[in-house]
């Protein structure tokens, strides 16, 4: 009855040759025709290596050794090529600019058939095909550079439809995108998996979007091990807990409904999605009010001086006669207040924040940043009102070790070597890099090179921090580790702004968030004010998923505004 | 072959704005990068018969004008690299579909651009070495203290300017009627050169510009960090490799993931790939080929039996 597996993996231990312990480790399962497996674990497990095997780029094209055997269609992929294996294993990777090879879509998606020999008639035809399932056919001829990020991984789909294998692994397809790219992939993804054609497998931490497409789930423990691999839904709501102990982040309306069931709000079963949550809550018949007030941390900035004002700020790129990207911006920022700045792709959010960091020009007098133009001033000054923290933190690297990076901003503050040496400690047990103190900073794993970041913005005593998409490509668990720390620097009075996609952090962190669209400031606000008008679907948005479930609620209309897990009703014993 | 094509093609010659009606265009994933006003990859549309240019294969329009840039090197004189100046522009305005602009910049930019180039190539010229006794060595254009720019320096100028004129027209015949794909095709399926370098070069391409966007950035991340500060050969040093390491570490990261797309997709699987579109060489080809050597022996022949230039080995001779 059941049809021979596609992929079977028997003890597969896979070491990288940097490292002294394998992960994965030991890991035995089988894909069989037709199912979407995800594959879940915490960061440094080795789900992303694991994808990797499956079709032969690993031990074949990456440094690692592989124990335990790998079968492709019944082919051991250690004695078969990758080339071998591509027919039956079609791949999509986490970067979409890293995997354009051509120079028009149609060329893009004929790369691989062409590379396998299939004659020029049926290439056309797979290309066709593919790119009709993607939505993108209307674009062959276009380079693929002019599509958006979701529409670049949607044409990485369709290239890996067009090898026509019956296997599909995606190893984080969405981690680069904004949420409307994300929504974008998981509708072609979505589709795929409700035709059955072809077997899925899945490497994802945004368990929101994934959720409802999956029917198994496999889970690894740090070590590497396999621990869990049962049925979706009964693993995800029948071991909540356990996955949560294991470090792997659930989705937003299941980790809102544990914490309803510690308040003694029993929902069950856990649901998996803003739609399944709103609807077990109206099922409830009396609800706790919810905590709208509790740590609210916008009460605590009311009536603050302005740290930052904007006035008429228009920013063009790429010199005088460069489109406008910001048109015309007003902002004014409290001091101690931590904004994030939202909108999608292109609207104009990191120019702006660049602007008023100093990083590139503004028209004279339009930012003051606590007294100072930063566009005017030199790095010497500027370093001691505001600190940027890059996208990818490796940018602003310029020492030999961890320490001497601190020591550079408070060199060029010519602060004496005795006081350095102080500061330099203090940054270093700040941001738990004690350690790490003589490594090169481009060593580091990528959550403490984002703290490092964090650090030599900060040394010069700045007490505006200024970031941009901080959490761009990292996992959620290490995506909330960072917006923990801005959160504690916040609440020791510095002030934050961040430009970020991920709506959810934005409303369990940010006490106000500015909207953008089109270059224009469509308005700021509280972040609860904000998340409850009509502002983030105005500039194309969709709301968080708390927000999603909550906005709707027939029976509880007080449960309206709330979008923080904070405000949440907490355990009786933790209230009292 | 070239029977699955073409149904394909057409969309390429109407504006795109026409054809992705349904999804709106996107703006430029990265704010920061320009948009590009040359494309590279896109495949040419159609043009009309006359631009016949777009009708050879490029290897023709590379291999017509070799010879005589090789020639050209060792050519003195006025007469023959403007009579290939002459050649080429004609060749181009004929036969290839130019935009205004471009136009403008081969029919005006170019001679301007000689004229300049002349004078400062003139001055440049080493007064002892130019053939004494011609009437051009005695009229002074201009003269400063002791030091006088005659009308033979700027004459021997001109033609050093004149002859990277020449090279670099030739060199536009190919180079404003091929795209990158076709030329890749060509080298691989009439050259036989194995189609892991011609494809691998055309992915190489593609960094270009991003390897531009993101030195851009690392820069600014730099000024942030106040290490942009020191003036001086030193310091420039200093900054220069300080911005090398983290674009080299992104680079090659890059490219790691772009190979292991590439393996993904069963590139280098066998000794062979399909081509969709075949490269042919017509008679077309041939008859283009041997026409322009004619024509260039023909040039050669009356140039330098008119006494209207010389052709020399040592490359360091001025003269005309």
């Amino acid at each position: 009855m059941t049809a021979a597996p596609l992929i079977s993996l028997d003890a597969v231990s896979i070491r990288h040759d940097e490292s002294a312990r394998p992960t994965p480790d030991g890991v035995s399962f089988e894909v069989r025709p037709g199912e979407v497996v995800l594959l879940l674990g915490p960061s440094g497990c080795g789900k992303s290596t694991l994808a990797l095997a499956l079709d032969g780029l690993v031990p074949h094209a990456v440094p690692a050794t592989l124990e335990g055997t790998v079968r492709v269609a019944g082919l051991d992929s250690a004695e078969h090529t990758v080339a071998e294996l591509s027919e039956h294993v079609a791949m999509v990777f986490q970067d979409p600019d890293a995997q354009v090879v051509t120079g028009t879509l149609l060329d893009e998606v004929c790369f691989g058939p062409e590379n396998q020999l299939v004659p020029a008639a049926e290439v056309l035809e797979r290309a066709e095909r593919a790119l009709k399932l993607v939505g993108l056919w209307e674009r062959r001829a276009d380079n693929p550079d002019v599509l958006s990020g979701g529409g670049r991984q949607r044409l990485a789909v369709a290239c890996a439809l067009a090898l026509a294998a019956p296997v599909l692994v995606l190893d984080e397809p969405t981690a680069n995108l904004d949420p409307a790219g994300i929504d974008e992939v998981y509708a072609v993804l979505r589709d795929l998996a409700s035709e059955r054609d072809h077997a899925i497998v899945l490497v994802e931490h945004n368990l929101d979007a994934a959720v409802d497409i999956v029917d198994r789930v496999i889970v690894l423990d740090a070590a590497g091990r396999l621990v869990i691999d049962g049925p979706a839904r009964d693993v995800l709501q029948d071991r909540a807990e356990q996955l949560l102990e294991l470090g792997v982040w659930l989705p937003v309306s299941t980790l809102a409904a544990l914490r309803l069931r510690d308040a003694g709000i029993v929902l069950d079963p856990l649901p998996l999605s803003p739609a399944e949550l709103a609807a077990a809550l109206d099922a409830v018949e009396v609800l706790p009010s919810p905590r709208l007030d509790a740590d609210a941390p916008a009460a605590a900035t009311d009536g603050a001086a302005p740290a930052i004002t904007v006035r008429d700020c228009s920013v063009r790129r790429g010199g005088r006669r460069g489109p406008v990207v910001v048109d015309g911006v007003d902002l004014d920022v409290a001091s101690g207040d931590f904004l994030a700045i939202v909108g999608t792709n292109g609207a104009g959010k990191t120019t702006l924040l660049q602007a008023i960091a100093g990083v590139i020009a503004s028209p004279k007098g339009s930012v003051d940043v606590l007294g100072l133009d930063p566009s005017r001033a030199d790095a010497r000054t500027r370093a001691r009102q505001i600190g940027f923290v890059f996208q990818n933190p490796e940018h602003q690297f310029v020492a030999h070790t961890v320490a001497e990076e601190l020591e550079l901003g408070l060199r060029l503050q010519g602060v004496d070597d005795e006081t350095r040496r102080v500061e330099v400690d203090r940054m270093l047990a700040r941001f738990d890099l004690t350690e790490h103190r003589d490594r090169h900073p481009f060593l580091l794993s990528g959550g403490q090179k984002r703290r490092l970041s964090v650090g030599t913005a900060l040394v010069a005593g700045a007490p505006v921090l200024a970031l941009d998409e901080p959490t761009f490509g990292q996992d959620r668990a290490r995506a909330s580790e960072l917006l923990d720390i801005l959160s504690g620097l916040n609440a020791e009075g510095t002030t934050v702004l961040v430009v970020t996609h991920d709506l959810q952090l934005v409303a369990d962190h940010a006490t106000h968030v500015a909207v953008m669209r089109d270059g224009r400031l469509l308005g700021v606000g509280t972040t609860a004010d904000v998340l409850a008008g009509p502002l983030i679907e105005a500039a194309g948005l969709r709301h968080p998923p708390l927000a999603r479930a909550t906005r709707g609620l027939a029976s509880h209309p007080e449960w309206h505004a709330v979008t923080r897990m904070s405000q949440l009703p907490v355990a009786r014993r933790a209230a009292a | 072959m070239s029977a699955v094509t073409p149904d394909l093609t057409p969309e390429a010659a109407a504006p795109t704005s026409g054809t992705n009606g349904a999804a709106p265009a996107a703006p430029a994933a990265q704010p920061g990068a320009p948009a590009r006003t040359v494309d590279p990859y896109a495949e040419q549309a159609p043009a009309p018969g006359i631009r016949f240019l777009h009708y050879l294969n490029p290897l023709a329009k590379f291999a017509a004008p070799l010879p005589v840039m090789l020639a050209l090197i060792f050519t003195r004189g006025l007469a023959i690299p403007i009579a290939f100046i002459v050649l080429a522009l004609a060749l181009l305005v004929i036969g290839a579909r130019l935009s205004g602009r471009a136009l403008a910049v081969l029919l005006l930019g170019v001679p301007v651009v000689i004229l300049v180039l002349g004078l400062s190539f003139g001055l440049w010229v080493d007064p002892e070495r130019i053939p004494g006794g011609g009437a051009a060595a005695s009229v002074v254009i201009f003269e400063i203290g002791d030091w006088q720019f005659t009308l033979a320096a700027y004459l021997v100028g001109l033609a050093t300017a004149l002859r990277i004129a020449a090279l670099l027209m030739l060199s536009l015949i190919a180079g404003l009627t091929t795209s990158g794909p076709e030329l890749v095709r060509a080298l691989v399926q009439n050259l036989r050169v194995p189609y892991r370098i011609g494809y691998t070069a055309l992915a190489a391409l593609r960094f270009v510009p991003r390897f531009g966007h993101e030195l851009e950035v690392i820069r600014a991340a730099h000024r942030v960090r106040g290490t942009d500060a020191g003036r001086g050969p030193i310091a420039a040093v200093r900054r220069t490799i300080g911005t090398a390491i983290p674009l080299l570490a992104s680079a090659i990261r890059h490219a790691e993931r772009v190979a292991l797309a590439m393996d993904a997709r069963a590139f280098g699987a066998h000794a062979t790939r399909t081509e969709r579109t075949i490269s042919r060489w017509r008679v077309r080809d041939t008859v283009f080929v041997i026409a322009f050597w004619v024509v260039s022996i023909g040039i050669y022949w009356w140039a330098l039996q008119a006494g209207l230039g010389g052709v020399t080995s040592d490359r360091t001779e001025v003269g005309l």
